[in-house]
């Protein structure tokens, strides 16, 4: 069951790609992961595939996907760059993502390549207008 | 060798198999993935999953594992719990859901084992009320005949691979044509059936591969007419899907464009006239 967005949580410090995945700046690193909204319409995660690190993707390239018992999702860049480090814990535990999908449910961390992306993306209110 | 059935709660197909293994007192243990058994599924699904099937909707359930090999859907199942392997090719996992069974085909097992497989369509259809849906290329078309007398099937799809010279070559085995028209006639005495052709790529004599033509597509159609002694069957032209291929020869062509099929169409109508064509 999904639940009505006034009860998904959504933080006012990371950015929003339209396509669900959120975006947070950690020094010269993006930390990634999926927002609430999307863990919720997914249901309970049991795998999710995540690339390895070295490689690069383009701002919205698929990167990985997450898989419940109903769908299969893929996983959008909300910048580009290279991967630089995996959530591993996820293989074990997928089900952080629907726990906590923006702590220990974190999917990469990227390298940008052009940090001026990270302006383009949406802040919380303009993600909650588009998913409203 | 212990079995593990991973179910969902309230699916109707896993009761159904767990009231089987029951019946036959095969000892097994139960993971509900909505419930308690939901970490379990999780580490099953992570080491397993290129070997699960997952349809439109998802997961299909029951998965029944003995440690080495997968069952899934209630048709592999129920054959798997009556006659262990026999009956592997007969059943593939469905996608149709309530009362609808499908994932049947007639033409995929060993003939041998006939009875056996007529025995589990009795078991899911008569026993426990489901409503079949087969499929069937025109091979077996004994057990097809024996189906019909028995009454196990609420509807039958025909693929009907091609034109009677290319049969063999699109079945990828040597075909006696007479089998296959066999089948065609007995398919239109069903409750309800369905025939189709899919355009296919073709390796032709000179070792180049190309479609299915309109002309023969033309002459599938007239075969159908010849056989059914109908021109008015339900008839349906299919795109070839090249991604879903599992034949390595055929994965790398080009997927033809929907409307291509509009040429199809019209070469099929002179002798189907009601054919219609695949939506993309």
């Amino acid at each position: 069951m999904t639940k009505p967005i006034a009860e998904l949580i959504f933080l006012s410090e990371i950015h929003y790609f339209h396509e669900h995945t959120w975006a947070n700046v950690e020094g010269d690193l993006v930390k990634v992961g999926i927002t609430d909204f999307a863990q919720d319409s997914l249901g309970n995660i049991i795998f999710v595939e995540l690339p390895n690190v070295g490689e690069t993707y383009s701002k919205g390239d698929e990167f990985g996907q997450a898989e419940s018992a109903k769908t299969v999702s893929a996983l959008y860049m909300p910048v580009s760059g290279e991967i630089v480090g995996v959530n591993s814990e996820l293989e074990e535990a997928p089900q952080h993502v629907n726990e906590d999908p923006y702590g220990a449910g974190w999917m990469i961390v990227v390298k940008p390549s052009n940090l001026d992306e990270i302006k383009e993306l949406l802040s919380k209110e303009d993600y909650l207008n588009q998913i409203k | 060798m212990g079995f593990t059935i991973y179910t969902a709660t309230g699916c109707t197909r896993c009761k159904i198999i767990k009231q089987l293994m029951n019946e036959k007192g095969i000892a097994f243990e139960e993971q509900d993935m909505k419930a308690a058994g939901k970490e379990a599924f999780q580490k099953f699904y992570a080491a397993n999953r290129k070997a699960i099937f997952r349809g439109p909707d998802g997961v299909e359930f029951p998965l029944l594992h003995d440690g080495i090999t997968i069952r899934q859907g209630i048709g592999a199942c129920v054959a798997y719990l009556l006659s262990g392997t026999k009956l592997d090719g007969f059943f593939s996992v469905g996608t149709l859901h309530k009362e609808w069974v499908d994932g049947i085909h007639v033409s995929g097992g060993n003939p041998e084992y006939t009875t056996e497989f007529l025995a589990a369509l009795q078991y899911i259809k008569k026993g426990n009320n489901m409503k079949l849906q087969l499929d069937t290329n025109g091979l077996n078309s004994a057990i097809l005949e024996q189906i019909l007398a028995q009454d196990l099937a609420d509807v039958v799809i025909m693929n009907v691979l091609g034109p009677k010279e290319l049969y063999s070559q699109l079945a990828g085995e040597a075909v006696n044509i007479t089998e296959v028209e066999k089948s065609l006639s007995l398919v239109t005495k069903f409750p309800e059936y369905k025939l189709q052709t899919t355009v296919a790529p073709v390796v032709r004599e000179d070792g180049e591969i190309s479609y299915l033509t309109t002309k023969e597509i033309g002459a599938t159609a007239k075969f159908i007419a010849e056989a059914t002694g109908s021109m008015k069957n339900p008839y349906l032209v299919k795109l070839f899907k090249p991604k879903e291929c599992k034949d390595e020869r055929f994965k790398t062509i080009e997927a033809m464009p929907a409307n291509a099929l509009l040429s199809y169409r019209t070469a099929a109508r002179t002798h189907q006239v009601f054919v219609e064509i695949e939506k993309n």
